[in-house]
C-alpha cells in the first residue's frame, strides 16, 4: 500500500510541475492572474509530495518506475523511467520548495510584465524538467533533461528584445552545448564499453569489467576514467566550472527571480550528476584529481573575481561561481555527500539573498546615500577585546573542531585526506570572513565577543553534527564513503604541501591584518604593490575570459568565411 | 498476384492524384487539395499494406515519411496559380518514389532515373536572377543518372560503385552535393520542401542495398569523405546568411554523418532512416517555415532585415523555434533520437572520427540557433507588418513538428524488427574504441 503511494507520488509530482505551466500558459488573457494564483498551489502540492517522497523513500528505500523494457535500452532512444531514491528525493525538496517561494515571489515580481505568462510558465516548465532530471530512470533520460535544461536557460533570460540580454542567452546555450557534446560522448562510450544506461547496472558492470583503452600510442586509461572525464566535462558545464563558467555572469540580465533558481536548482546540477554516478566516479582517481583541481581553480577564481566586482548581481553571480568551485573540489576530494549537503546549503542562502536584490537595487535607486560606506569608520581604534576574539575564533577554534571531529564524531582523519583538506579550506575561508568582520566593526564589547564566540561554536558544531547526519543518510555504508575518500586520495607531497600553505595562508593572513590593525608600518616591495594594482585590474575585469570569448568567436567567423570564400561554391 | 499488385498500387495511387490535378487545372485550390488528399491516401494505403510489403535493410519507414512530407509542402504553399505545377509534380515524385522503395526488380533504378532527368528538366528550366542556373546541380544530377544507368547495365564490382555515386548524389556527400543544394534552392513551390526528404531517403535506400558489397578500401575512403564533408557542410553553414542555403549545408553535414555511420557499419539499418528521415522532415520543416517569412515579405528577403517575430507571431515563433531544435539535434525529436540510436548501436569506426562528427552536430547549435534567434527574437519593426500563421500554414509546421516528436519517442521496431544488439554484443564491441 505504501509502495503504491510512493509509486503514485513518484509520478504525480511532475505532473503536477507540467499541469501548472500549462494552466498559466494555456487560455485567453483576462483571468491571467487567477491563473497564475490557481498554479501556485500545485507547485505548493509538488513540494508537499516531494517532502511526502521523502519521507517514504527513508523508511522504505528506491523506487523505479520503468516504461521500457530494460533489457534493451535503445528500443526506445529516450527511455521514460524514473528512480528516486535518497539523493533524488532530496533535490526534489529541495528544488519544489525553492520554486514555490520563487513562484509566488514572481507572481508579484512580474505583475506588470507584458510576458509574464510565459515566464511563469517557463518557471514552472523548468522545475518540471529539473524534477524529471534528478528521478531520471537511466543516464538517457538524464541526459535528455539536462539538454533541454540548457535551452530553457536560453529561453529564461526573458528580455530577448534587449541586445546584451539576447547575447549573454546566446552564449550560455552555446557554451553549455560543449559541454553537453562531452556528455553525449560519455553516454556512448559509457554504453559502447558497458552495454547498459542503467544506473546500477552501469556500477556493476564497470566495477566488474575493468577496461583499458589506448587514446595515443603509450598512452592508456581506464573506461571508467574515460567514461567519468567526458561526464565530468558535462558537468562543469551546468556547475560554471573554468573555463566554461563565462554562461553565468552573461546570463545575468534575467530578472532576479530566475537568478534564484538558477542558483539554487539547475546550477546544482553538475553536483547532482556526480552524486547520481558516486559509484562510477568513486572508480576513477584521475577523474576525481582533476575535478579537484578544477574545483579549486574555480573557487579561487570565482572568489577573487567577486571581491572585484562593482555590480551586486555580478558580485553575487562569481560568488556562485566560487561556490560551484568548492562543490566540485569536494567531489573531487571524495566527500560527495558534503558536496550535496554544500549545494543545498547555497542554494538556499542564495535564492533568499537574490530574491532580496531586487529591492537592494530598489532601493540603492531611490536613495543617494544606499549602500551606505562603512570603510570611514574603518580604523577607528585598535581593540585588544576584538582581536583577542579573533585570535580564539580563527586560531583555537579550528583546533578544537579537529579534535572534536578526530574524538567525538570518530572521523579517521590520519586516513581521510579529503575530510583533513576541506576542514583547512573551512579554516581559511571562515578564518577570512571572521577577520574582515573583526576589521570593520570593531566593538569592544565582552557581550558581543562571548556571543559571537558561542554563535560561531554552535554554528560550526551544528554544521559538522548535520554533515556527518546527513552522509549517514545519503551513504548509510560507511566503507562506501570510506572508498570515496581513498580513491581521491591525493600523492603525499601534495597533501603535506595543501595543509601547510593552508596553515601558512591564515596565520600570515592574521598576523598583517593584526599589524596593520596595530599601525605598525609593513615594508612591501614596489614590485609586489604594482602585481597586485594590476591583479585588480586584471579580476575587475573578470580576467578578460569574455574578451578571450570574443575574440576567438571572431576569429572563427573570419575563419569560416574565408574557408567559405577560397572554396569556388557551386552557387557564385 | 498481391505481391506485384501492391507495389503498382503504392506508386499508381500519387499518379493518379497528379492526373485528376490536371482535370481540374484552372481552379488552383482544387489542385492543392486533391496533392494533399492523394498523399493522405498513399499514407493510409501504406499504413495497411505495410505488413505485406518484404522489408527493405533500411526498414520501411520512408515510405510513411514521403507522404506526410508531400502533404506537409503542399499545405504551406499557399493558393496561387503558379504553384499548380509543383503540387503536379510533388505527387509525381511522390509516386517514383514510392516505385522506387517498394519495387524488387529493375522498375525501381528506371524510376530512380526518371526522377532524377525530371528534376534535371526543372532546373534547367526553374532558375531566376537570384538563384541562376546551375550547371555543377544539373550535371551532379547527371552523375546520378549516369550511376544508376551504369549500375543497371554492368556487373559488380562496377556496378555497385557507380550505384554508390548515385547515393552520393541523392543523399548529399561532398563532392557530389551540388544537385541536392540546387534542387533545394531552385526547383519551385512546394518541392523543395518534399525533395530534401526524398532524395535522401531514396539514396539510402540504394546505400542499403550497395554497401554491404563494397570492399573495405572502399569503405575507408567512403568514410573519410563522408568527415570531410560534414565539417565541410558545417563551415559551409556557418558562413551562410541566405536561409536556403544554410538549412542546405547544415543537412549536408548531418546527411555526411550518416554516411560515415553507414559506412562504419557496412550496412543501412532502419536508425539509419530514422536519422535520414528525421534530417529530411525537419530541413523540409524549415523550408515551409522560411516560405511563411517569402510569403509575407518577398522572395530571399535578407533574414538579418527581419526582427522580433516572437512577440508578434507567437504561434510561428513557438513552431519554428522547435523545429530549430529539431534541426540542430536537441531531444526529444528524431534527429537526435536518429543520432543517438546510431551512436549507441552502431559503434564508432574511430574515436578522431566520431570527435569530427561530435563537432559537426555541435555546430548546429551555432548556425541554426542564430538564424532561429535572429528572426524571432530582437527589436520589433515598426514597418514591418506581422502576421501569425494562417490554417494551413499552422497545420503544415504542426505535423512536421508531430512527426519529429514521435520519431525521437516511438520505439524503433514500430517501422523496423531488428534487434539492438544485447548486452554481451556490445562488451565485444567496447574493442572498437581500443584504437
Amino acid at each position: 500500500m505504501r509502495n503504491d503511494v510512493l509509486l503514485s507520488l513518484t509520478l504525480i509530482v511532475p505532473f503536477l510541475l507540467l499541469a501548472a505551466a500549462g494552466i498559466v500558459m494555456i487560455g485567453g488573457r483576462t483571468p491571467r492572474f487567477t491563473r497564475a494564483k490557481a498554479a501556485a498551489y500545485l507547485v505548493a502540492l509538488a513540494f508537499l509530495g516531494s517532502i511526502g517522497i521523502l519521507t517514504l523513500i527513508s523508511s522504505q528505500g528506491p523506487v523505479t518506475v520503468r516504461f521500457y523494457d530494460p533489457a534493451s535500452v535503445t528500443a526506445f532512444i529516450i527511455p521514460i523511467g524514473f528512480y528516486v531514491d535518497r539523493l533524488s528525493a532530496v533535490m526534489m525538496t529541495l528544488i519544489t520548495g525553492v520554486s514555490t517561494i520563487i513562484y509566488c515571489y514572481s507572481t508579484s515580481y512580474m505583475y506588470q510584465d507584458g510576458h509574464a505568462r510565459r515566464y511563469l510558465a517557463l518557471i514552472c516548465l523548468t522545475d518540471f524538467v529539473l524534477i524529471c532530471m534528478v528521478s531520471s530512470g537511466n543516464l538517457m533520460m538524464l541526459f535528455l533533461f539536462w539538454q533541454i535544461l540548457s535551452y530553457l536557460l536560453y529561453l529564461l533570460a526573458h528580455n530577448h528584445i534587449h541586445p546584451a540580454t539576447l547575447a549573454g542567452a546566446f552564449k550560455t546555450f552555446t557554451l553549455l552545448r560543449v559541454a553537453d557534446t562531452a556528455f553525449l560522448a560519455g553516454i556512448a562510450l559509457a554504453y559502447q564499453l558497458y552495454g547498459t544506461l542503467e544506473f546500477q547496472e552501469l556500477f556493476a558492470r564497470a566495477a566488474g569489467t575493468p577496461i583499458t583503452l589506448s587514446i595515443l600510442p603509450g598512452m592508456d586509461i581506464s573506461g571508467t576514467t574515460a567514461v567519468t572525464f567526458l561526464l565530468f566535462i558535462g558537468a562543469m558545464g551546468k556547475s560554471a566550472q573554468f573555463p566554461l563558467h563565462l554562461w553565468l555572469p552573461g546570463s545575468l540580465f534575467a530578472p532576479t527571480p530566475v537568478h534564484a533558481l538558477l542558483h539554487a536548482g539547475i546550477i546544482n546540477a553538475g553536483g547532482f550528476l556526480i552524486n547520481r554516478l558516486a559509484p562510477l566516479f568513486g572508480m576513477s582517481s584521475t577523474t576525481l584529481h582533476v575535478a579537484f583541481v578544477i574545483g579549486t581553480l574555480t573557487a579561487a577564481l570565482g572568489a577573487t573575481m567577486m571581491l572585484a566586482q562593482n555590480d551586486i548581481k555580478k558580485t553575487l553571480g562569481f560568488s556562485t561561481i566560487g561556490q560551484m568551485g568548492y562543490m566540485i573540489m569536494e567531489c573531487g576530494l571524495g566527500a560527495f555527500s558534503l558536496a550535496v549537503f554544500h549545494l543545498i546549503a547555497h542554494g538556499l542562502f542564495k535564492a533568499t539573498v537574490f530574491l532580496n536584490c531586487g529591492n537592494v537595487i530598489h532601493k540603492a535607486r531611490q536613495e543617494p546615500h544606499f549602500p551606505h560606506t562603512d570603510h570611514a569608520d574603518e580604523g577607528a581604534g585598535f581593540s585588544r577585546l576584538t582581536w583577542s576574539t579573533g585570535f580564539v575564533t580563527t586560531l583555537f577554534i579550528p583546533l578544537l573542531i579537529l579534535l572534536v571531529t578526530h574524538g567525538v564524531l570518530r572521523i579517521p582523519l590520519l586516513e581521510s585526506q579529503g575530510t583533513v583538506i576541506i576542514l583547512f579550506f573551512i579554516w581559511i575561508t571562515s578564518s577570512q570572513a571572521i577577520l574582515t568582520l573583526t576589521r570593520l566593526r570593531a566593538v569592544a564589547s565582552w557581550k558581543v565577543s562571548v556571543i559571537m564566540l558561542l554563535t560561531l561554536l554552535f554554528i560550526v558544531f551544528v554544521y559538522l553534527f548535520a554533515v556527518e547526519s546527513f552522509t549517514a543518510f545519503l551513504y548509510p555504508n560507511p566503507d562506501e564513503v570510506a572508498s570515496y575518500f581513498k580513491t581521491a586520495d591525493l600523492p603525499d607531497w601534495l597533501f603535506d604541501l595543501i595543509v601547510v600553505m593552508a596553515a601558512f595562508m591564515t596565520v600570515l593572513g592574521w598576523i598583517y591584518l593584526y599589524m596593520r590593525a596595530h599601525g605598525r608600518t609593513i615594508w612591501m616591495p614596489a614590485w609586489i604593490e604594482s602585481i597586485r594594482i594590476r591583479l585588480y585590474t586584471v579580476f575587475l575585469n573578470r580576467i578578460y575570459a569574455d574578451e578571450l570569448y570574443q575574440f576567438v568567436g571572431s576569429m572563427t567567423a573570419q575563419l569560416v568565411h574565408r574557408i567559405d570564400k577560397l572554396e569556388r561554391g557551386w552557387s557564385r | 498476384m498481391t505481391d506485384v499488385f501492391i507495389p503498382w498500387l503504392c506508386a499508381g495511387i500519387p499518379f493518379a492524384g497528379a492526373l485528376v490535378c490536371l482535370a481540374f487545372w484552372s481552379d488552383p485550390y482544387r489542385v492543392k487539395m486533391l496533392a494533399i488528399i492523394s498523399s493522405v491516401i498513399s499514407l493510409a494505403w501504406i499504413t495497411g499494406v505495410a505488413n505485406q510489403l518484404p522489408t527493405p535493410p533500411d526498414g520501411l519507414l520512408p515510405l510513411y515519411l514521403l507522404p506526410i512530407a508531400a502533404v506537409v509542402s503542399a499545405l504551406g504553399q499557399p493558393v496561387h496559380e503558379n504553384h499548380r505545377l509543383s503540387w503536379a509534380m510533388t505527387l509525381v515524385f511522390l509516386g517514383l518514389g514510392m516505385a522506387v522503395l517498394t519495387s524488387r526488380n529493375s522498375v525501381g533504378p528506371l524510376c530512380l532515373i526518371s526522377l532524377m532527368l525530371i528534376i534535371m528538366f526543372l532546373l534547367y528550366r526553374h532558375h531566376t536572377t537570384l538563384w541562376p542556373i546551375s550547371w555543377w546541380g544539373i550535371g551532379s544530377f547527371g552523375v546520378g543518372v549516369a550511376g544508376a544507368a551504369l549500375s543497371l547495365a554492368a556487373g559488380p564490382p562496377i556496378s555497385s560503385v557507380a550505384s554508390l555515386a548515385t547515393c552520393a548524389v541523392l543523399l548529399p556527400l561532398m563532392p557530389f552535393h551540388d544537385g541536392y543544394l540546387t534542387a533545394l534552392t531552385r526547383l519551385p513551390g512546394s518541392l523543395p520542401p518534399f525533395i530534401v526528404l526524398l532524395l535522401p531517403v531514396l539514396g539510402l535506400h540504394g546505400l542499403a542495398t550497395a554497401m554491404p558489397t563494397m570492399p573495405n578500401e572502399f569503405v575507408a575512403v567512403v568514410s573519410l569523405l563522408a568527415l570531410a564533408s560534414a565539417l565541410y557542410g558545417a563551415i559551409k553553414a556557418l558562413a551562410q546568411s541566405r536561409v536556403r542555403l544554410l538549412v542546405g549545408y547544415g543537412s549536408v553535414s548531418f546527411f555526411s554523418i550518416l554516411w560515415w555511420f553507414v559506412a562504419g557499419a557496412h550496412t543501412a539499418t532502419p536508425r539509419a532512416a530514422v536519422l535520414a528521415g528525421a534530417v529530411g522532415l525537419a530541413t523540409g520543416g524549415l523550408l515551409v517555415a522560411w516560405q511563411v517569412i517569402r510569403t509575407r515579405y518577398g522572395d530571399d528577403v535578407d533574414p538579418q532585415s527581419i526582427s522580433g517575430l516572437a512577440a508578434a507571431m507567437p504561434k510561428y515563433a513557438v513552431l519554428f523555434s522547435l523545429l530549430g531544435l529539431a534541426a540542430m539535434g536537441i531531444p526529444p525529436f528524431g534527429v537526435f533520437a536518429g543520432f543517438m540510436g546510431l551512436l549507441l548501436t552502431a559503434p564508432p569506426s574511430s574515436t578522431i572520427g566520431l570527435f569530427i562528427a561530435l563537432t559537426a552536430w555541435l555546430a548546429a547549435s551555432w548556425y541554426i540557433m542564430q538564424m532561429v534567434q535572429q528572426l524571432l527574437f530582437g527589436a520589433r519593426r515598426p514597418d514591418l507588418r506581422y502576421a501569425d500563421l494562417r490554417q494551413p500554414e499552422f497545420t503544415s509546421l504542426l505535423i512536421v513538428v508531430l512527426a519529429l516528436l514521435a520519431l525521437g519517442l516511438a520505439p524503433t521496431n514500430w517501422y523496423a524488427s531488428n534487434q539492438v544488439p544485447n548486452k554481451t554484443a556490445a562488451v565485444e564491441q567496447s574493442l572498437a574504441w581500443n584504437r
